[in-house]
């Protein structure tokens, strides 16, 4: 049954619960029984965003809702710390942490950001820092990252340099050069590097990042924390903690790992650093670390991030795992990007080894995407005329010479397409066949209507 | 009024016209009790068209009856209650986010957000929709408004050592927050000893005017001054208003009511209050899921430098906005207020008349107790909201909070009660005193038997010479 694939990693720190006695794997038909709560009708190729969630896992989270609604003070007392607990250890495994002192889970990424940069934040303004010190990040950052950035480096007077990654890409050796160019120039100017923000899987436009290398880059050149932004990466790519060396990782469980909205885990390497990472919602565990912090941050609905054994329990009914979804979600996604490439005429964003489980396909030139509003203009018609759910990225076209073209102009619009394991063919072709219909009537973005 | 004569007013069956009158007319005693419009969002079943009856004890059984029916639940102060009527109007919301995110997203969530916000904002009083932000919790709030404090002091605005003022009473996780963001950026923190036992509110006001004046010694400046509606432990009605006044009088900067057991318990009226920020859950008393409160800021310029601190792509754009978009999560908790609204609304009087009859229904609770204990309740029966505190028998010997916690798992356990219970440490001079008091809840799908429960476990634990040393650890 083991491969000698490197991507399925070693099984000491795979999933610690056996796979269920029965040797049937889930079927086809078992899997849209678990996704049946999807719209019917809506071609949904974008689990990038919002993720999805197996009605197991649903009915799990149920369970642990009713239990707190009948008996909130038992539940508080005897059962949600354990509970919590039992997740972390899973992710502990999973990512190859040392310690489960290291994994903390928070609502989602943008959370984890938060803490990071409050962290930074703090450190400018008890004069850790001098002014202008200087946090890297990349260009296509999310944008709520961006924001946090805003809120909590500039504010507290820190620079900030945005490395500008190339897309289309064409190797992991532009991006890596690309980095390294910029940390050369803030270093310029006498300029310390306090933090790098690298994402393991970009967003818009979505890429993998050779995340290994950049983290090494970090190091050699003396900067001193560095924070996978790795939203996507958790059952989309493998994930080492260990491997990717970085202070700081974080990755959501309701995108690529079943778990319902939301919850993500963060993981903090023990140094001096990680004794001082708060939550910012500060509650009675104040000072006893992140992860006990964040486990009790008020009375809320912790059901999200109990639900991990279940969801490992739901991974384990396919063959190979999470593993084993991992690479046909890989292999599927990218033949469907073909696909619906060769079908307009047009190229894929990446080479298929900077792909996981999304990939940017090129829109038709004749679309005329010019723009933000023509790119959210296209994705609401696809969603209220076509019943197709997918994100559009406009490509700021700089460089006209160098862009890329099909037969008709210069490309600058492309969709990003998930696959996830309730996608089918169909929902491609749907998308496929949308696209062929508006070039065939000669539609641009700014004529299209939006219901 | 009594329990029974309470219960009696559930059952009463009003003529259509006694309906459409006091939908018509503001009750006499008081002017906020008028019942608002239904909602008219395209998603919602129309209003019916015949005046509905009242809902009646056994629909108050069916609404609760996730509960465990085996426990006497007299601590709704803690973590709240939520009717299956509720519960299913949160599930659907779920359901359709889960259907299709990217739809819901884009063309649901922020009208229903504004929908739950204008219906908090009547409830409350406030001028304008953008004073009314939703949040997870008043734990959540707390963060925000102190972070914006500890800006002050980062950015120079405030000067190290400029003082925060809170009641010795502030809720623990409200502590640890002056610490994290006021202590550690160089604030000096003043804490307001209160008695308890508290007689009279006087008692309150002198000891917070005194501990003004110590705010303000040495040319300091009072920034803050966080002031709880209704403490939690030990649990007593703080009269906000006057504090609010006199923190105005004596130039305050910014005045802050934590009032997390607000709206449900006491009347929450912004202007009347006067401060500049106001927190309530919406979980504990308002039968809201969990979770979900408001943060109320009245408009100025420090209240358009609120910031969430989980920071996401609408930043910048005022904190209601802000706090509706902090990444992917289950946002239906805080979506339901309108069908928390029909709830309380299929009751006599709305939320003033629920609130009115739990206060009355705890206070006879709590005089039954004191009475076949041979105790006393903590303060006047005015001090009280919906819950009151009341003296355990001393023969008990609770003696630490330690103690406390352990005699609370052990009426869990061994008699299924749920209650909190405080440890009050004697002070000089005190003979035989009172050291534990169980803070006592009523809402709604109380019954007398669950206190009887109560009373009739505590006389056997009196009559079997028990006490707290002989319990593990």
């Amino acid at each position: 049954m083991e491969h000698e694939d490197p991507r399925n990693g070693e099984s000491t720190h795979r999933s610690s619960k056996k796979p269920k006695i029965s040797s049937k794997f889930i079927s086809e038909s078992e899997i849209r029984v678990e996704f049946s709560h999807h719209h019917p009708r809506v071609a949904r190729i974008n689990n990038g965003s919002f993720g999805s969630c197996p009605g197991l896992v649903l009915e799990a989270q149920r369970q642990w809702q009713l239990q707190f609604l009948r008996q909130p003070d038992a539940f508080y007392f005897n059962t949600l710390r354990n509970g919590i607990m039992a997740s972390r250890k899973i992710i502990k495994d999973l990512i190859n942490a040392d310690h489960i002192d290291e994994v903390s889970l928070v609502d989602n990424a943008t959370t984890a950001a938060a803490i990071v940069l409050q962290q930074i934040g703090r450190c400018f303004a008890e004069g850790k820092f001098q002014k202008n010190d200087t946090v890297l990040m990349l260009h296509c950052a999310f944008q709520a990252v961006k924001k946090s950035i805003q809120a909590y480096v500039t504010r507290a007077g820190g620079f900030v340099i945005e490395v500008r990654l190339p897309f289309p890409v064409n190797s992991e050796e532009e991006i890596i050069s690309e980095f390294k160019r910029s940390i050369a120039k803030g270093k310029s100017n006498g300029r310390k590097i306090r933090l790098a923000i690298i994402d393991h899987i970009t967003s818009m436009p979505s890429v993998v990042i050779p995340v290994k290398e950049l983290v090494r880059i970090c190091r050699e050149e003396g900067i001193e924390q560095v924070f996978v932004d790795a939203a996507h990466a958790i059952g989309s790519v493998r994930v080492d903690v260990k491997e990717v060396g970085a202070d700081f990782y974080v990755s959501n469980l309701h995108k690529w790992f079943f778990c319902p909205p939301s919850v993500a885990f963060l993981y903090c390497k023990k140094s001096n650093i990680s004794s001082d990472v708060h939550h910012p919602v500060v509650s009675h565990e104040y000072g006893n670390g992140l992860p006990t912090e964040s486990a009790w941050i008020g009375t809320r609905d912790y059901s999200s991030q109990l639900v991990v054994p279940a969801v490992l329990e739901f991974v384990n009914r396919f063959e190979g795992g999470i593993d084993g979804i991992m690479k046909r979600n890989h292999d599927q996604v990218v033949k469907m990007g073909k696909m619906l490439a060769e079908s307009w005429g047009t190229n894929l964003g990446s080479p298929l080894e900077m792909c996981a489980a999304m990939i940017m396909v090129g829109l038709p030139s004749r679309l005329s995407l010019n723009s933000e509003e023509d790119a959210v203009r296209l994705r609401s018609h696809l969603r209220g005329c076509y019943d197709v759910e997918v994100p559009i990225f406009y490509q700021v076209s700089k460089h006209l010479k160098e862009g890329v073209r099909d037969k008709d102009g210069f490309i600058t619009g492309y969709v990003r397409i998930s696959h996830q394991v309730y996608n089918t063919l169909e929902d491609y072709e749907k998308l496929r066949d949308a696209i062929n219909r508006l070039v065939e009537d000669g539609k641009t973005c700014k004529m299209l209507q939006i219901e | 009024m009594s329990m029974a004569s309470s219960l009696q007013t559930h059952t009463h069956i009003h003529t259509n016209s006694n309906i459409a009158a006091m939908n018509a007319t503001t009750s006499a005693a008081d002017p906020k009790s008028q019942l608002p419009n239904l909602p008219t969002l395209h998603a919602l079943p129309p209003p019916p068209t015949t005046p509905p009856l009242f809902i009646n004890p056994s629909d108050i059984l069916s609404e609760f009856s996730h509960h465990d029916p085996s426990i006497a639940r007299i601590n709704n102060g803690s973590f709240g209650c939520c009717p299956s009527s509720v519960l299913s109007a949160q599930h659907h919301l779920q359901l359709q986010w889960l259907q299709q995110p990217d739809h819901f997203y884009f063309n649901q969530l922020h009208s229903r957000f504004l929908h739950s916000r204008n219906i908090i904002k009547d409830m409350i009083n406030a001028d304008h929709v953008d004073e009314v932000s939703i949040v997870d919790n008043a734990t959540t709030a707390v963060a925000i408004v102190l972070q914006n404090i500890a800006w002050g002091f980062a950015e120079g605005r405030f000067r190290p050592g400029d003082a925060a003022v809170m009641l010795h009473y502030a809720y623990g996780a409200v502590k640890k927050s002056v610490q994290a963001y006021v202590t550690r950026a160089g604030g000096y923190v003043i804490e307001v000893p209160l008695p308890f036992p508290v007689d009279s509110v006087d008692e309150i006001v002198n000891e917070f005017r005194g501990a003004l004046e110590r705010g303000k010694q040495n040319g300091r400046r009072v920034r803050l001054a966080v002031i709880d509606h209704v403490t939690s432990m030990p649990s007593v009605v703080i009269p906000v208003k006057e504090l609010v006044r006199i923190c105005r009088e004596e130039g305050v900067d910014h005045v802050f009511v934590d009032a997390a057991h607000g709206i449900g318990c006491v009347n929450v009226d912004m202007k009347q209050i006067g401060a500049d920020f106001y927190t309530s859950n919406l979980h504990k008393w308002f039968f809201c899921p969990p979770s979900v409160a408001f943060l109320y800021c009245r408009r100025s310029a420090e209240s358009s430098d609120l910031h969430h601190p989980v920071v996401s792509h609408e930043y910048g754009h005022g904190l209601p906005v802000e706090s509706a978009w902090i990444g992917t999560r289950d946002y239906s908790a805080q979506l339901v207020v309108p069908n928390a609204l029909e709830f309380v609304n299929t009751f006599e009087g709305g939320i003033d008349g629920i609130k009115k009859r739990n206060h009355e229904a705890v206070v006879e609770m709590g005089e039954m107790l004191v009475k076949a204990w041979g105790t006393h309740l903590g303060c006047p029966p005015e001090m009280c909201s919906s819950m009151v505190m009341v003296g355990l028998p001393a023969c008990l010997q609770i003696s630490s909070d330690q103690d406390a916690l352990k005699l609370r798992t052990y009426l869990r356990e061994k008699f299924c009660v749920e209650v909190p219970i405080y440890y009050r440490a004697p002070k000089d001079g005190d003979i035989g005193p009172v050291t534990g008091y169980a803070r006592v809840s009523h809402q709604v799908y109380n019954k007398v038997d669950d206190y009887y429960k109560f009373r009739d476990a505590i006389n056997q634990l009196v009559h079997s010479a028990f006490t707290c040393a002989s319990l593990p650890n």
